[in-house]
């Protein structure tokens, strides 16, 4: 289980990759990611391709991130999901709030 | 050294034969060319001296004949000649003859003229000597490339890729190609390409191409990220190449919707991002070194990601295109290339192919030329992978927990470590994990450590939430979970079952759950979606789940049920 953060060389795209379980064991871990996503607006890619377990409160974590980023991010990502997590995301209704490729 | 003395005349031939027994050589006699001829095989003389007239065949016949019969190797031919008009010796340099001996007969000039030719002779069979052993190193090194090139094409050939997503044009300057491409698709759909351009071309080049190769389809299975993947490439590369060996390289990963792609490029020339519309659109720099140059603790792995559409295309070459030259010596250039996709943006790879060849005219080609396009299509769902059935065998597994357990270690992923690990259960992890999770997570949160889940509501009360549960749990002392587990093959159903030593709760508060809209019982909505049946024992101190493995609905079936949106 850990937790990567990558700022693209562009500063376009901040993204955070989450490998085997994501729930709260990495409450503050994934708090801290983003608190540093540079000055410029990037969108926000959730790399979840090597997410192999999620539970409710990863969803709290996800929800928790777009309030607290709003309008410093030009959008928020869920990327890359195995059918199973993205059938979670779907059954939370998350494809209304992220877009979730 | 072995001589053959053609003379019709009795006394020549005992002459010239005691002359050159003499000396040492070994002799042969023959009257004339027709009984040359038919010994030639057995007598296999190294020199020939020959009379040019002779009854039944003469030495102007004869001569053309041994010739033929020597092959490969130089037979020196001597005329025995008293003539000594112009235009009869030049017949006989014309039919092959080396040199002329004139009667009478002079020994030392003999001697001389023998050790002459017979040099000439010797230096002929060394040569053939040494041509028939280049040919068979020659033979051995093109079965060898044989080998190796059926090797490679064996290892590169792996590529699977969408045909309207990818086409490429590869032309290599020698039989090994030093660029390489390789496709993939991860089991999630996404497109996987990597262009890379060895230093040199050739046989050093392409040997790094094998391990590359490997790693690449290794991790492009797994769905790794071209960060990650350019990563490993590198570790590869830097234990295995020479110093002065290193591979630029672009990977870019397209996603199965077509509308994201990450990149990483280290040491290629500028991708191009077409529109088919409106042509250029973006260049992207490499951001890095080529692989197989830094350390690992060195080498960064941020790679770029753009969002396109399904009008655009990536245009990836390698140097050998911008850098052909035409007979002039002006080389093709990255402007003359972006010209013409700002001029012609819907062309396709055989359009830039020729524009290319025009260019360089009769000019040979110096470095493999390699040329792709990326269509930014959505691609259909990979195929899913075939799922083993479960097989009918019935298990059970039960965890007894106590605090200390439960502080220090993971019940719910090692349980579900453990059940994957029966046949078939594969693709239920991810759903089982998040069920026990809920399930376990309710029982210690709220059984246990009596935690109060309206917090969550509070302003940043996610995070109190979980910073109390964190405290509580170091206090824990009393009390035990209980964690079932078990299979029914006759109904194909899993039952899962938490029970805790706590006082239990009004079962009844929960029935509304699906119409709330708080921060917490977003876990028990996941259940109820997820489950076929939950219900709680023992005034709700236990609470049960079952879980269908044959529902069908697994995947992509969401039923539109009208849950309420989760705030």
């Amino acid at each position: 289980m850990s937790l990567s953060k990558t700022l693209s060389p562009d500063n376009k795209t901040f993204t955070i990759q989450i490998q085997g379980k994501f729930d709260f064991n990495l409450v503050q871990e994934f708090r801290s990611a983003y608190a540093d996503i540079g000055a410029e607006n990037p969108k926000v890619v959730i790399d979840l391709r090597d997410t192999e377990y999620m539970d409710s409160s990863a969803l709290g974590m996800l929800l928790n991130m777009q309030k607290n980023l709003g309008s410093k991010v030009s959008s928020i990502a869920i990327s890359n999901c195995r059918p199973q997590i993205k059938k979670i995301l779907q059954i939370s209704r998350f494809d209304k709030k992220f877009e979730i490729d | 050294m072995h001589i053959l003395v053609v003379d019709d005349q009795a006394l020549n031939r005992t002459m010239l034969q005691y002359m050159l027994e003499v000396e040492g050589y070994q002799v042969s006699l023959a009257e004339n060319g027709r009984v040359a001829i038919e010994t030639f095989n057995q007598v296999k003389p190294d020199v020939v001296l020959l009379d040019v007239i002779m009854p039944e065949m003469d030495g102007f016949e004869t001569a053309p004949e041994l010739k033929k019969m020597s092959g490969d190797v130089h037979l020196p031919i001597i005329f025995i000649t008293s003539l000594d008009d112009q235009k009869s010796m030049l017949r006989c340099l014309e039919v092959g003859g080396d040199d002329f001996l004139a009667k009478p007969f002079d020994k030392v000039i003999l001697s001389a003229k023998i050790k002459a030719h017979g040099r000439n002779r010797e230096l002929s069979i060394r040569i053939l000597e040494q041509r028939n052993e280049l040919k068979y190193h020659q033979n051995l090194m093109d079965r060898e490339h044989k080998i190796v090139e059926h090797i490679f094409s064996n290892a590169l050939n792996n590529n699977r890729y969408i045909k309207d997503i990818l086409s490429h044009h590869l032309s290599p300057a020698s039989m090994f190609n030093g660029d390489m491409l390789l496709a993939n698709r991860s089991q999630l759909g996404s497109s996987y390409i990597l262009l890379g351009d060895f230093t040199g071309h050739g046989l050093a080049a392409a040997v790094g191409a094998l391990p590359t190769a490997q790693t690449f389809f290794n991790l492009t299975n797994r769905g790794m990220s071209v960060g990650d993947i350019a990563r490993e490439i590198n570790n590869q590369l830097i234990n295995l190449l020479p110093d002065d060996m290193f591979c630029a390289a672009a990977i870019i990963e397209l996603s199965n919707s077509g509308k994201a792609v990450s990149i990483w490029c280290g040491g290629m020339p500028d991708i191009l991002v077409v529109n088919r519309n409106s042509g250029i659109k973006q260049r992207i720099q490499a951001q890095h070194m080529a692989l197989g140059i830094l350390d690992n603790d060195e080498f960064e792995h941020a790679s770029i990601n753009c969002e396109v559409q399904d009008t655009d295309s990536l245009i990836l070459y390698t140097d050998g295109v911008t850098e052909s030259e035409n007979k002039a010596g002006e080389m093709f250039g990255q402007e003359r290339l972006e010209g013409f996709y700002n001029e012609q943006p819907k062309a396709e790879l055989v359009d830039v192919i020729s524009c290319l060849d025009d260019f360089r005219g009769a000019t040979e080609q110096a470095d493999d030329i390699s040329l792709v396009q990326i269509n930014c299509l959505a691609s259909p769902k990979p195929e899913a992978v075939s799922e083993n059935s479960i097989p009918p065998l019935p298990w059970h597994i039960s965890l007894d927990l106590s605090p200390d357990d439960i502080r220090n270690t993971d019940p719910v992923a090692n349980i579900l470590d453990m059940v994957s690990a029966f046949e078939g259960m594969e693709k239920h992890r991810s759903t089982l994990f998040l069920l026990l999770a809920e399930m376990y997570n309710n029982s210690v949160d709220h059984g246990l450590l009596k935690l109060d889940s309206a917090i969550k509501d509070a302003e940043d009360g996610f995070f109190e939430y979980y910073m109390q549960r964190q405290e509580k749990l170091e206090q824990l002392t009393e009390g035990s979970l209980t964690l079932n587990i078990s299979y029914a093959p006759g109904i194909e159903s899993i039952k899962l079952s938490v029970t805790d030593s706590g006082e239990g709760f009004d079962t009844s508060e929960i029935a509304d759950i699906q119409n709330r809209t708080e921060q917490h019982g977003r876990g028990l909505k996941l259940i109820l979606e997820l489950g076929e049946k939950l219900e709680y024992q023992d005034q709700g101190r236990t609470i049960i789940v079952h879980y269908s493995v044959a529902q069908s609905k697994a995947l992509d079936e969401i039923p539109d049920a009208e849950t309420a949106e989760i705030e």
